[in-house]
């Protein structure tokens, strides 16, 4: 039964293509049983093929292919150093600011190369929001820390639509009635689930299509983990949202999708659902029953 | 029974022996702290025998004598059209002479020591009340005068009766006659005002620092100016901007050794560059200033790289993942998280840039340069090279003046720390 299954262990490659018709995508769907139940997701948004990344010589990711649908959350989990985080990196290219990374394969965005030439890693980040571990936000105030995004980008032409920029990302990010008596006050100052989801009114402030999350309640309580977890859940009616994470009870919780990552190699791609209850790969079942990680 | 008896006699013997090493450990603390105290009770005693030797070699330096007689401008010695030809200091000698009752001999010894205990600097009072109002010649006036280096020296006890007469500068009747003129109440003690108004003279009693704080200003200024965008510039190139290759490991290497160099060395590399090469002018400002802004670079641009590497890469993550140029993230994120850092690199640089000493004597700032000049390309003083002339010049009354030089030199430091320690603090308060 295990020997056919793992036939691909590049769950969306090309090739898989022709197998795809149960969705209601044109392009490189969903090829496996389980994938018909993908109703409510949107298009694909983001389609990886083949993604080689080196560090120096070392290689970290050894031909990654995954496709990220739109309106819905993707996890990628995996043991440390699959490679997981790495492939989070090259959808906004931020490896590109690492001296010595390398990146092999083709990343579209609504079909267009981001890695090509003529598009600007600068614009690219505006679309594709991040968030990362530890919260980080500048030490400035508040209001400056979302109004950033907006100003670097122009998005507002006046101080009160700068305001009315910042008082809805601090909405939509759930802190609004929190700080909205201390906007001035440093964003330094907040408690770690407070800076994180201000960081990700940060980042929505300015209106990316995209949102990449790098284990964002590797650091907070339960709690704070609790509140950034609703507010995901909120997020996905607008945004694609990629996040990594080492909790797979996180993962089975936000997410729709889910890629498993191991030793630079995606295992398993499928719905979470499918992924957690019936996995088809063994290793996959080795890690989400916590057999190793 | 027995079992938990052996048992407890085992933990008992554990606790003993763990208790035994707590207390090798809690005096190994003990000592550690003793020894901190110790390192900084001994800088600290250093620091309090500097300041008191210089504190009490300088401080007589402050204030200095001034002396006030009648003196009759005698028309048949002094030329109206020309009167900074007149021997003032002989004539107020001899009129002295004659007020006091003593009779000079055919030589005119007694004359001679008497004109001794009076500053040349009587010569310009007088010449300049003369020209400014003709008409007092003929009349007798009050003048004040500096005294002398030598009958300052004796008044301020640096010069005693102890030593023997052939051996000081100052004779047993001159010391007679300064001490009826002193009782006299005609000699007057107070602030030494020249040594802060005057350029640098011969005469120990005429020359002030103002010159050499002038020169000095000037010279940081041209050395902050240049040193300190150029370091930062520098450093933020190098740490946020240059690819990592063969070239720039090089230039790392240089930058390090460079810091290292002795300051003499870059004395020598001004004369080649700046003053036979570009043919700037010799021991002015600019070329000492130039000199030590090569000093301080690489001193800067190793506290910048320091300061922008201590910046936590998630403050770049952040700004970088937000659409921010790479020019926005370093200007707008990391320098200013940096700046306290660079601040404190410059301000250190700037401070040993002031003291620094041997590449000025080499582009020519050894020069006597009497009075004040401010001309940014004109030879000038600065105050380290000044406390070196100084030091080595033979007059005693230099000695404490150049103790003087020191303690201005310390307060100029001080201000400056000062000033960069508030600019920490500004920098800091924002975030």
């Amino acid at each position: 039964m295990n020997t056919k299954l793992i036939r691909t262990p590049i769950a969306y490659g090309p090739e898989g293509q022709p197998t795809g018709a149960g969705a209601e995508h044109s392009r490189s769907v969903a090829p496996t049983v389980g994938d018909s139940a993908r109703a409510g997701l949107g298009p694909i948004k983001i389609s990886a093929k083949n993604i080689k990344v080196f560090y120096g010589e070392k290689q970290a990711l050894h031909g990654v292919s995954l496709d990220i649908p739109d309106k819905a959350v993707t996890a990628l989990i995996g043991p440390s150093g699959c490679g997981k985080s790495t492939f989070l990196r090259t959808l906004n290219r931020m490896n590109d600011t690492v001296p010595g990374a390398r990146v092999e394969g083709r990343i579209e965005m609504d079909g267009e190369d981001i890695n090509d030439k003529k598009v600007d890693p600068v614009l690219l980040r505006a679309q594709v929001g991040m968030v990362f571990q530890k919260p980080n936000p500048f030490p400035k105030s508040i209001f400056e820390n979302v109004a950033y995004g907006p100003k670097i980008h122009g998005l507002a032409s006046s101080k009160s639509e700068l305001e009315d920029i910042v008082q809805s990302a601090l909405k939509r990010a759930g802190l609004w009635d929190e700080v909205a008596d201390r906007l001035h006050a440093p964003g330094t100052g907040l408690s770690g689930g407070q800076q994180q989801r201000l960081v990700i009114a940060r980042a929505i402030a300015v209106e990316p299509e995209v949102i990449l999350m790098d284990e964002p309640c590797s650091a907070l309580d339960p709690i704070a983990t609790a509140k950034i977890e609703e507010l995901i859940d909120e997020l996905r009616e607008r945004y694609c949202i990629v996040i990594v994470t080492h909790s797979m009870a996180q993962a089975a919780r936000v997410s729709q999708r889910t890629a498993f990552f191991h030793m630079g190699n995606i295992v398993e791609t499928g719905d979470t659902e499918d992924i957690f209850t019936n996995p088809r790969e063994r290793r996959t079942l080795d890690y989400i029953t916590g057999r190793f990680g | 029974m027995t079992d938990a008896a052996s048992k407890t006699g085992a933990v008992s013997a554990r606790a003993e022996k763990l208790k035994a090493r707590l207390k090798g450990r809690y005096a190994r603390e003990a000592r550690f702290k003793w020894f901190g105290r110790g390192a900084i009770a001994i800088a600290l005693a250093f620091l309090a025998i500097l300041l008191t030797s210089i504190v009490l070699q300088g401080y007589t330096a402050f204030y200095t004598h001034s002396l006030t007689l009648p003196v009759y401008m005698d028309p048949a010695r002094i030329d109206q059209a020309y009167p900074q030809g007149t021997n003032f200091e002989q004539m107020v000698a001899e009129q002295q002479l004659v007020r006091m009752g003593v009779a000079d001999d055919e030589n005119g010894s007694k004359a001679t020591a008497m004109r001794n205990l009076l500053s040349s600097e009587l010569k310009f009072i007088a010449a300049d009340r003369i020209r400014a109002q003709p008409a007092l010649i003929g009349q007798t006036i009050p003048l004040t005068t500096p005294l002398s280096d030598d009958a300052e020296m004796y008044l301020k006890g640096k010069i005693t009766r102890e030593t023997p007469e052939n051996l000081r500068r100052v004779s047993d009747q001159q010391m007679q006659w300064l001490d009826s003129l002193k009782s006299q109440g005609v000699i007057r003690a107070h602030f030494n005002s020249a040594l802060f108004t005057k350029g640098d003279s011969t005469q120990p009693e005429l020359a002030g620092l103002l010159g050499a704080v002038i020169g000095s200003a000037l010279m940081l200024t041209v050395t902050a100016l240049i040193a300190i965008p150029v370091g930062v510039f520098a450093a933020v190139w190098l740490e946020e901007y240059a690819p990592r290759n063969r070239l720039t490991a090089i230039i790392e290497v240089n930058i390090n050794n460079l810091a290292a160099v002795p300051s003499i060395v870059y004395g020598l590399l001004g004369v080649a560059l700046f003053i036979n090469f570009l043919h700037l002018p010799r021991a002015s400002p600019l070329v000492g200033g130039l000199v030590l802004a090569l000093m301080a670079l690489p001193t800067i641009i190793i506290a910048t790289r320091s300061s922008l590497k201590a910046v936590p890469p998630s403050i770049r993550d952040a700004a970088l993942a937000m659409g921010a140029s790479r020019t926005q993230t370093v200007f707008g994120h990391v320098l200013p998280l940096a700046m306290p850092g660079v601040m404190t690199g410059s301000i250190i640089s700037m401070a040993h840039a002031l003291g620094e000493t041997a590449p000025l004597l080499l582009i020519g700032m050894i020069s006597f340069v009497p009075g004040i000049s401010a001309a940014i390309d004109a030879p000038g003083g600065a105050l380290p090279s000044l406390i070196y002339i100084w030091e080595n010049a033979s007059e005693r009354a230099f000695h404490e003046r150049t103790a003087a030089a020191i303690l201005v030199l310390l307060a100029f430091m001080i201000v400056m720390n000062a000033a960069a320690i508030l600019l920490r603090r500004r920098f800091e308060r924002r975030w």
